[in-house]
């Protein structure tokens, strides 16, 4: 399936707490566009509405205003319109424990109405491309984070979705197992041709993966848009260094603008 | 069923491993009462209070197997009705928090009816005997199953939830694939505790409003003063129990190998 277009207009967000009754903003303002095929890395401090944004995209949450359209339709509003086309690995990997690794790769595909034999046959496929040929009928607590974690993203590409979102998928694991699993999924997510949406806050991990990179102010509004095409390799460290300046400067005065916090001629919104 | 002698200081008996000095205490109890049944007189007790062993070995054989069967019978039918009529019930429930704010109240105050009542209820309400001995175990053992379920189901964690609901599962698949699997364990707990509440419920039952079953015929027992009688059929009551869950935790052994 190839990847569908994300659009992003004037979404806010905002939750009423449970105590106070205060309304609290998650997402300020956003607005943007990822085309079909790109992939995105969406960076930002803790609490900036980066896992908001994961909710909406996925169509658990509506947003409060604005919208946010995949394909011309909102998530949340068409919901069982989007059933295998959007699939997810979280950050932890949320296998169900009383399924084998070959029966959690099947849960999608068993949702979606596919054949029994078709099920396991693509399950077993996805699972000996991440090697776990071996595995297949292991229980999630007979297996390490990183086995565990290779099980949920071939969860989420034996729909070969068109939308991918993965919501700080490897910043749990170790850093040799982090990078082999981003780089995994990054060549399968390209070879699907899926859109794909990684929320992270590593921002070497964004510029390593990102056709883009997404830079959140908190609470979310984009301070940054950077394509990672228009820097060279040799300046990779440069970037980092000015979005990380970048939202610093957010950190101190939340009231900065894009225009204002963007540092330098660094980053661009 | 005969004692499996066990390996490690115990026996396996009804797939559970008794410890050493849970068989002493048991024998010790035996002796103890075979002793107060010989020395009846001497203690001041009308003998056929306390019989012997031999008496109640001699009570066990005349009992009628058709009167377990069909007390067993009735207690498996009103547990399955009452699970079903249950598991109904709490997925409404939790889906729809309007459904159970109307509800709970009523779940809560059918839990606070005593047993004996709802065994009035059934004598002066209900002409078939079957329909009675139904009616009071579904009261009293379905409200049970329905809270422990919906208590389950909502300890259910989003993160499950949240990731099945990415793949837009019917409503059906939501409670087929995750919260029913997920609430299993505590569904498994929850049978245990019904079946001996059902054993000793349908027993009072079937004491008032029957006639056939274990009950019927502890009161036929206490009419003709026969205490062996009684004891035979409370001995009968226990293994039925125990046999009854000992095939609930070969269940759960198949159902839950998944865990470590």
């Amino acid at each position: 399936m190839n990847g569908l277009r994300i659009e992003v207009k004037g979404l806010r967000k905002a939750f009423r707490q449970t105590v106070s009754g205060a309304f609290v903003m998650a997402i300020e303002h956003l607005d943007f566009v990822i085309e079909p095929g790109e992939i995105a890395a969406v960076v930002g401090t803790t609490g900036c509405g980066k896992s908001t944004l994961f909710d909406v995209m996925i169509g658990l949450d509506a947003p409060t205003s604005g919208q946010l359209l995949i394909d011309g339709s909102e998530p949340y509003a068409d919901f069982d319109g989007f059933r295998g086309k959007i699939a997810t690995v979280f950050q932890q990997d949320r296998l169900l424990p009383w399924r084998s690794a070959l029966d959690n790769v099947c849960l999608p595909l068993e949702l979606a109405g596919v054949p029994e034999a078709a099920q396991r046959r693509r399950a077993s496929e996805w699972l000996e491309r991440l090697g776990l040929a071996k595995f297949m009928q292991a229980y999630p607590h007979e297996l390490s984070g990183g086995m565990r974690q290779r099980v949920a993203i071939a969860r989420a590409f034996v729909l070969q979705p068109a939308i991918l979102l993965a919501d700080e998928s490897f910043g749990h694991l170790d850093e040799v197992t982090a990078a082999e699993l981003r780089d995994t999924f990054v060549a399968l997510a390209r070879e699907c041709g899926s859109t794909a949406v990684l929320i992270t806050h590593q921002l070497e991990e964004a510029i390593a993966v990102g056709d883009r990179v997404l830079v959140f102010a908190k609470p979310a509004c984009v301070l940054a848009d950077i394509r990672v095409a228009d820097w060279p390799r040799e300046r990779h460290a440069e970037l980092r260094a000015a979005i990380q300046s970048t939202l610093q400067a957010n950190r101190r005065d939340p009231r900065l603008q894009p225009s204002a916090a963007a540092v330098g001629s660094a980053v661009s919104v | 069923m005969l004692p499996e002698v066990g390996t490690a200081g115990g026996v396996s008996l009804f797939g559970r491993r008794l410890p050493r000095e849970a068989l002493v205490s048991v024998l010790v109890l035996g002796v103890l009462w075979e002793l107060a049944s010989r020395n009846a007189a001497t203690l001041g007790i009308p003998p056929i209070a306390i019989p012997g062993f031999a008496r109640i070995v001699q009570s066990l054989g005349s009992l009628t197997v058709i009167d377990v069967v069909v007390t067993v019978a009735r207690v498996l039918g009103a547990l399955v009705l009452s699970f079903v009529l249950a598991v109904l019930c709490a997925i409404s429930m939790y889906q729809s928090p309007r459904i159970e704010r109307y509800a709970y109240p009523l779940v809560r105050l059918l839990m606070a009816v005593p047993v004996i009542s709802w065994i009035l209820f059934a004598v002066l309400w209900f002409r078939q005997v079957e329909f009675r001995i139904g009616f009071v175990l579904v009261a009293v053992c379905g409200p049970l199953f329905l809270v422990d379920m919906l208590a389950s189901m909502k300890g259910v964690s989003k993160e499950l939830r949240d990731m099945i609901r990415s793949f837009r599962p019917t409503t059906v698949q939501f409670f087929g694939k995750l919260m029913l699997p997920a609430i299993l364990p505590s569904v498994l707990t929850s049978w245990k505790i019904n079946l001996s509440l059902a054993i000793r419920v349908v027993t009072i039952a079937e004491l008032v409003g029957a006639v056939t079953g274990i009950g019927h015929q502890l009161s036929v027992a206490q009419e003709l003063f026969s205490v062996a009688d009684v004891f035979a059929w409370t001995f009968i009551l226990v293994v039925v129990l125990f046999v009854l869950e000992a095939g609930l935790n070969q269940i759960e052994a198949r159902l839950l190998r998944w865990r470590p």
